[in-house]
Parts: structure tokens; sequence; C-alpha cells
């Protein structure tokens, strides 16, 4: 690869590459983020490779591995250019069909596409409601883009900003414009970005640093995933602009190990970034030095906080320090670092290009641009959805999301993980903001959005949350160590039930404390989801305290399994499906449930045929006597329901 | 008379007081300040007496002592002799598992001359050393520690911190359910619980015959599959009990 010494010589490079391509020319691009890759998408992609072979049409179609395009529901997705038709849930036996009809006839396979809700296939990706409502400018190019390529970064007008950047703007400049366009950290802190890194640029010592955060360790959360594996360069060309507005001449990527794809990846775009001289020594010619080192987490949820990481990057055990000065001024190796996340760090390089003015008229007052959400859980669509900051919660759950599957009723959203709260239906107009979210009593977090339905026991919700905290706890400070493990064994009571009178007043006692007292946040954010769950389902918990009775059916210790002789139709599903044999009955006689053997497994529950309904959870109430054995079944007539 | 047996100051073994006497002389006979050659020198002459050995008549206390071949010698010969067999095996065998160690540790040092010996990689290092084994053997945190300078203690504390990192070594095929929030709120409680029945072991445990590791993780990102569970990166949606099975028997 050619050497580019200056901002003259990258569009030079990029027009030989435009030049070398034709727009109209059929690309299949098969979607190959880890979501898809599980889904078999490496099969599909060799499929595709196989049979264009085999047609003979090798030179008349391009075949491009892509990272994620967020429609984790319908994986693997299949995009058509230059048409952007979208076929979805593609496996390797459609690759055939899809050949001879689309790529030969230039016809579409109708069952492949995706249907609305008037049974109306819908063609075009960008029509897709999924896609429709989104506002994809950070995620968007993923679908155009193979990782692995930085020629296909660079066509899309990549690395352009660094020019504009290296060519004639100052740092101050540079640093003026990220204020301008009132850029808040996209890792949850939600702290203007602009300011940390004039904190950075002005405290004294040399060097500087700066740092991607790409630990990502809330469980839900893969936003920063899918851009790191699908869209290094873009990361990559956000830091650089920063290292040079700050001063910075070192910069590290700190990513966890559990993300195997974006590490090589992250390391091939960095390869190739050196080679073409857009990271090194004297960048473009500017005379401006800065490389990138890879570091890789080993599984430590807490060392994904500022502090800790950078004491990981050092090669030390990664455990927060209490800021009393921040790690702007004093970080690695007590010098001036700026850590900001991986979405935060993709969306510079847009604000350059298209200017602060153009980045602060989408969104709200306060928060400006877009966010990246992880839309999991109880809902139809999952995957990784884009939107402008402001956008309802509604409109993400319904319109984008589909709403929630089977016909359950939505009963809240979880978002800012471990950190966050849950939001009720009474608050599902809020809009998506910094505050407005912390008004509420959540947090918008990393992008973790987890709906939950009737069936989520929001007692169950808030232990596991504190049961995930207390194994991540660094264990450095009484607080958290010690506090959140208290209220992990009140919530393992409550939710067995032996909750006592008192209990709901302790958590809200202890989680004051661990708030206000903890060494980080880790700690200090601890109570956040017990004492949102407080907040809005007092009822709840009060219920499983005072009678002893799970609403949501779901805590093992206060359920039973009941058939309903009335129901039963003696199918002999649940009795076979029994790991503890614990079900008697016969063919034509009712089936029982020997309620000291039942496990609570909830095979029966599982198995029984719909149409039938015959097992149910009781929860707070005695289990009605069995009836005698060898009661005969009441047969419906004519298959009509009572 | 009841023969007594004192520990003899020149070979360390219990001896009679005869034989105390005979191997006394032997030494001042044969000049010799080594006890090897004076025992080296006792074995040669039974090797070359043509008497077979024979069982002591009743020794008369003031009969000048023989060098002959009593019982108590011949026995001290078959010590000797087992124990020289038992050196001369464990020399062998120690040479194998030192070939094992010095290959390991050159791959130890491989990893370390990747990351040009700099400590602060010191966690990179670990990892590129789990990957490779499945686990952190001791005597290569122990090269570690000598080679880049750093207490062993402190290795253990990244070691003990970390969770990517096992100090006992892992089965040959890594199951992991996920137990990310996502997952958890479609069941993936109960998904574990199915698992552990059907592999025998808790999270966090390695069966005995080294098969399997089982473990929980939080989150995989593949949120759209939940509750899902991985075999050797191969990922597997809400499988059933017969799935499961089938999957797990193919691992060997």
């Amino acid at each position: 690869m050619p050497r580019l010494k200056s901002a003259t010589d990258l569009e030079t490079r990029r027009q030989e590459i435009l030049a070398r391509r034709d727009p109209d020319k059929p690309c299949v691009t098969i979607c190959s983020g880890t979501g898809c890759h599980a889904y078999g998408s490496e099969k599909v992609a060799q499929t595709f490779a196989a049979e264009i072979n085999k047609n003979g049409l090798k030179e008349k179609v391009d075949i491009r591995r892509t990272g994620c395009h967020g429609y984790c529901e319908r994986g693997t997705i299949v995009l058509i250019f230059p048409q952007e038709i979208c076929y979805l849930r593609v496996k390797p036996e459609d690759v055939a069909e899809i050949i001879e009809t689309t790529l030969t006839k230039g016809e579409v396979v109708e069952r492949l596409l995706y249907e609305g809700e008037d049974a109306q296939r819908i063609i075009h990706e960008g029509d897709i409601p999924f896609y429709k409502h989104q506002s994809r400018i950070v995620f968007g190019p993923n679908r155009f883009i193979d990782p692995k390529s930085i020629d296909d970064y660079i066509a899309r007008g990549g690395y352009a900003a660094l020019a504009k950047v290296l060519s004639g703007m100052t740092p101050e400049a540079v640093l003026a414009e990220v204020k301008k366009a009132n850029l808040r950290g996209r890792g949850g802190g939600g702290f203007p970005a602009g300011m940390k890194w004039e904190t950075t640029r002005n405290a004294p010592g040399e060097p500087k640093y700066v740092i991607v955060n790409a630990d990502e360790g809330d469980p839900g959360a893969y936003m920063d995933r899918s851009l790191l594996e699908g869209n290094p360069h873009s990361v990559l060309e956000g830091l650089t602009i920063g290292a040079y507005a700050i001063g910075a001449s070192q910069g590290f990527v700190y990513v966890r190990q559990e993300y195997p794809l974006a590490v090589e990846n992250l390391n091939a775009a960095l390869e190739q970034a050196r080679d073409y001289g857009l990271l090194g020594e004297n960048i473009l010619g500017s005379g401006f030095d800065f490389d990138v080192m890879v570091h890789r987490g080993a599984g430590a949820f807490v060392s994904g906080e500022s502090s800790a990481l950078m004491t990981a990057i050092e090669g030390r055990v990664g455990e927060p320090r209490p800021k009393y000065i921040r790690t702007a001024v004093s970080g690695i190796w007590g010098k001036p670092s700026n850590l900001n996340n991986v979405e935060t760090w993709a969306t510079v390089p847009l604000i350059i290009d298209k200017g602060a003015d153009w980045f602060s008229s989408i969104g709200t007052k306060g928060s400006k641009g877009t966010k990246i959400f992880s839309l999991v859980g109880k809902v139809n669509n999952t995957g990784l959805v884009e939107v402008p900051m402001g956008m309802t919660l509604r409109e993400i759950i319904y319109d984008i999301g589909g709403g929630i599957p089977q016909g359950r009723k939505f009963k809240a959203v979880q978002t800012g993980g471990p950190s966050g709260g849950v939001i009720p239906e009474s608050l599902i107009d809020t809009p998506v903001d910094f505050d407005e979210l912390t008004k509420v009593g959540s947090m918008m977090g990393s992008g973790g959005m987890i709906v939950m339905d009737e069936d989520n026991c929001m007692v169950d919700v808030a232990r596991y949350f504190l049961n995930f905290l207390s194994e991540e706890s660094c264990g450095q400070c009484v607080p958290c160590r010690e506090g959140i493990y208290q209220m992990l064994k009140i919530l393992n009571r409550i939710c067995a039930g032996q909750g006592r009178s008192g209990d709901i007043e302790l958590l809200e006692e202890i989680a004051e404390v661990v708030r206000d007292a903890s060494l980080c946040a880790l700690g200090a954010t601890a109570p956040n989801p017990v004492l949102s769950t407080i907040k809005y389902f007092r009822d709840e918990y009060k219920a499983h305290v005072e009678e002893k009775r799970c609403p949501a059916g779901v805590c093992k210790e206060l359920i039973s399994y009941y058939i309903d002789p009335e129901k039963c139709q003696a199918c002999l599903l649940c009795l076979r499906n029994c790991p503890v044999e614990a079900i008697t009955g016969g063919k034509n006689l009712i089936h029982v449930i020997d309620q000291d053997k039942c496990t609570k497994c909830s095979a029966c529950f599982e198995v029984c045929p719909t149409r039938f309904g015959a097992v149910v959870k009781l929860s707070g109430v005695p289990v009605p006597e069995p009836v005698s054995t060898g009661t005969e079944v009441k047969r419906k007539r004519g298959g009509k329901s009572e | 008379m009841a023969k007594r047996k004192t520990k003899s100051t020149f070979i360390g073994l219990k001896v009679t007081s005869e034989q105390a006497e005979t191997l006394a002389q032997l030494q001042k006979a044969l000049n010799s300040p080594t006890k090897t050659a004076v025992l080296l020198r006792g074995l040669e002459l039974l090797a070359s007496s043509s008497l077979p050995p024979t069982p002591p008549a009743q020794p008369t206390p003031r009969a000048a002592p023989q060098i002959a071949t009593s019982l108590e010698l011949s026995q001290i010969e078959a010590e000797a002799r087992h124990y020289l067999n038992a050196l001369a095996q464990t020399r062998n065998r120690s040479e194998e598992v030192m070939k094992q160690m010095v290959q390991e540790l050159a791959k130890v040092d491989q990893t370390v001359d990747k990351y040009h010996g700099d400590r602060n990689y010191l966690i990179q290092i670990l990892l590129d050393i789990q990957r490779e084994n499945r686990w952190l053997p001791r005597d290569a945190l122990i090269w570690i520690s000598q080679k880049l300078d750093i207490p062993l203690s402190q290795i253990y504390h990244i070691a003990t911190f970390y969770k990517a990192f096992s100090l006992v070594p892992q089965g040959r095929h890594s199951v992991s359910v996920c137990t990310g929030t996502a997952c958890h709120v479609r069941g993936a409680p109960r998904l574990l619980e199915k698992v552990t029945d059907t592999l025998k072991i808790r999270p966090g445990e390695t069966s005995s015959d080294l098969r399997f590791s089982l473990s929980t993780v939080n989150c995989l990102g593949c949120c759209a599959l939940g509750p899902v569970m991985v075999v050797d990166e191969e990922y597997h949606s809400n499988p059933a009990i017969e799935e499961m099975e089938k999957i797990f028997s193919a691992c060997e």
C-alpha cells in the first residue's frame, strides 16, 4: 500500500479506489458480526462464494462480509446491492435460490423478505419498520464496510476528517468544535467529552494518553463490540483526532478478551492504518506522531471503570481509586489520560466532517446526537438500534422493537445495566435523554435496554443485579463489599419466602449508605436497581414479604405447579417430561403433581399444549387437595373450549 | 547372645557392633576417608567372594570380626542395589518431566519475548499462556516471576482477581451458559439447571476426566438467541435436554 504523505494523497487514493469500483455492480453483503456468526453466517458466506464460482459469476458479483447490521433477531442478514434488497434469516440452503432468482433473473425471493403487518413483503432495507425509524449515522456504515478492508472505509470518505484536522485545524480549533457539538460520553457517565479533552490538554505532564474504553461489561449490551468489529477505523480515526486535539502521542484500546473478533479486526485495522501512514510517525505528513496499543481485558467488570482500567493498562490489578484527582489530570503512570467510550470516539469524525452545528441539530437540548441501544429481552425485534436522542421509549420498544412477543403485557424496561433502574409502563413516554432518564430513577448507561414483561419478577431482577455486582465488586471499600452482600442476603430471603416485615425499609436504609459512601461508581450506583424496583413495584415486594406470593410466578420457593383437573386432558405429555417422575396419572386419568417431589423445573408447564393450558403456577395460595387417583378426565365435547 | 544394634557413625545404618568394627577396620585398611569407597570395596569383596552368604552362627563376642558375608551386610547390599535402581529410574523419569517442563517454559519465554519482556504487559502475557494451556501452570508463573522480576504474590494477585485465569487445569471442552440480563429474563437460570444436571458438574467446576468445564458468562452479545449455551465456540439457542446430550456426547 502506498504511504499517504498528505491530505491530497489521501484524496487521490480515494479517487483511485472509487475509480476501480462500479457502484452498479451487484454485491452480496453478508452480515458477519458475532451475532450472525452464531447463526452460521460464515457457512452462508462460503456457500455464496462457492455457488457464485460455480455459476461463472465470479467477475460479475462481489461478495462482502461486513460487521453487524443490527437486526440480530433475523440473522443471517444478506443485503444485495445496488438495489438494497434485504433478505432475512438466510440459511446456506437458500443461497442457490438467491443466486438464481435475484442475481441471475433480477427478481426477489419473497419468502426471505420481511413480512409486514398486512402480509406485505418489504424489499428494501430502508423500508423495514425496524430500520425506518432509526437514525443510523454512526452504526449505518457497518453494512457497507468489510472491517478487514481499510479501502472500504476510505472509499466512503473515511479519514477525510482526520485529513481536514491535520491539514488546517489547530488543536484548539478541534477542541472548540467538539465542545460546541456538546458531545456527551456514550459510556454511561454522559460527561461532556470536550470538557474532558480540555482538562487533559491543560493538565501538566508529558506524555499524555488517550484511551478507548471497549470493556463493555454491562450484561445485555453489545453495541461497542459491533462497532469495533464492524467499523474499527471509525474509532481509530476519532481517537487520532482526539489525540491531536489533546496533545497525546500514545493511545490504548482496552478491549475485553471475551471479544476475540473485535480484537482481531482491530489489530488488522491498526496494521493497515500504519501501512498507509495514517498511524505512526508523521501522519499524513503533518509532523504529528501517534500510535495505538491494544490491551486485552481479563474478565473483570470493575476494570471497566476509568481509573481501574488505567491501572489494568499499567499491568496491575484493575481496581478503582477514589477520584479526588481526575484521571484526566493523573491517569496512566500518573500522566494526564483522556478516556472515552468506543461510541464517543466513533462519533468524533462525523462532528469534524459535518460540523458541530449539524450534530447539535439532532437530539434534545441536553443530549445531542444519536445513541446506539441494544434492545433485548422480551421484545420482538431484538437487536442494535440507533436513534436520535429524544425519541421516546415507547417508540423504540413498539415502533422499532415490534412490541412484546406472544401477546404478553409490557411490565418495565431496564436501562443502564447494573447501574441503572427500571422504568414502568406509566413512564414509557420518557424520551431517551441523559437527564430525563436520570430523573425517573434510571440512567442512560452504556445503552443496554432490556424489556421485561408480566412474566418477569422485579424482585428477582433486583436480586439478579445485586448478585452480579457482589461477584464483581473489587472489595476495597466496606459499603460496596459488605453493603451489596447484605442487601443480596435480604433479597435472597425474600425470594425464598422468608421475608420479614421491615425488610424493604432495611433495604432502603442500606442502599443509602452504599450509594453515598462507596469508593467508586460500581458501589455508588449499585442500589439503583433495588431502589427503582422498590419505587415502582413496591406492591410486588410487599406481596413477596407479607403474602409470600410472587405475582409473576418466578421465585421458585413461592410457586407451586398445579394441574387443573377441569382442564387436564390426560395427554401424558407432562408425565413423560417430568425429570423427577412427580406426576401420576395415565390415559384418560387426570394427571396429578406430587408437590413433595416437584422440583419446580417448569417442564410440565412448558409442554402442556396451549389449547389445554392445564398446568398453572400458583403462588400465595395453598395448593388444592389432589383429586383421588384414578379420576377420569372430563372430556370436552366437539373441541369447543368452555 | 542378643545382637545389639547401634547406629554406625560410619554408614548411618543400624549395624551390629561386629559389623561396625569390621567397617572401621576396612576404613583403616583402605586408608580411604570416603564412605563410598569403603562400601564399594566391601561390595567388591562380597561379589568376588566365592562363599555364598551364610547365616551367621552364634557370634562369639570376643571372636575377631571377619570380613565375611553376614546376613546384615548382604541386606545392606540389597538395599543399596535397590536404591541405586530406583535412583536410576527417577533420574530417567525426571528427565522426561524435565524435558516437558523445559518445552513449556520455552513457550512461556516466547510469549514474554513477544511483549519485549515488559512487565507492564503481565496481564497480556498471562492471557496468552491461559489460552495456550487452558490454565496457568504454577511453574510457568514462577518462571515469569523470575524473568520479569515481579514477586510471585503479585502475579497470584492478578491471576486470582481476573476471571479469565484458571489456576487448575480446565477441561478439553468448554461449556458456557450466558447469564447476562437479556438471557436471564428469557430463562437462563432454567437452562443452567438443565446443563448442570446433564453434565453433572456445577458452574466453575471441571469434570473429573478433564472432559468438560462448565462456566457462566455475562453476555455474549447474541441476545436474540437467548438463552444461549456455547460449547467450544458453537452457539446453541435454548437447547432441549436431548439436543444437549447429543452435543455433549459428540465431544471427546
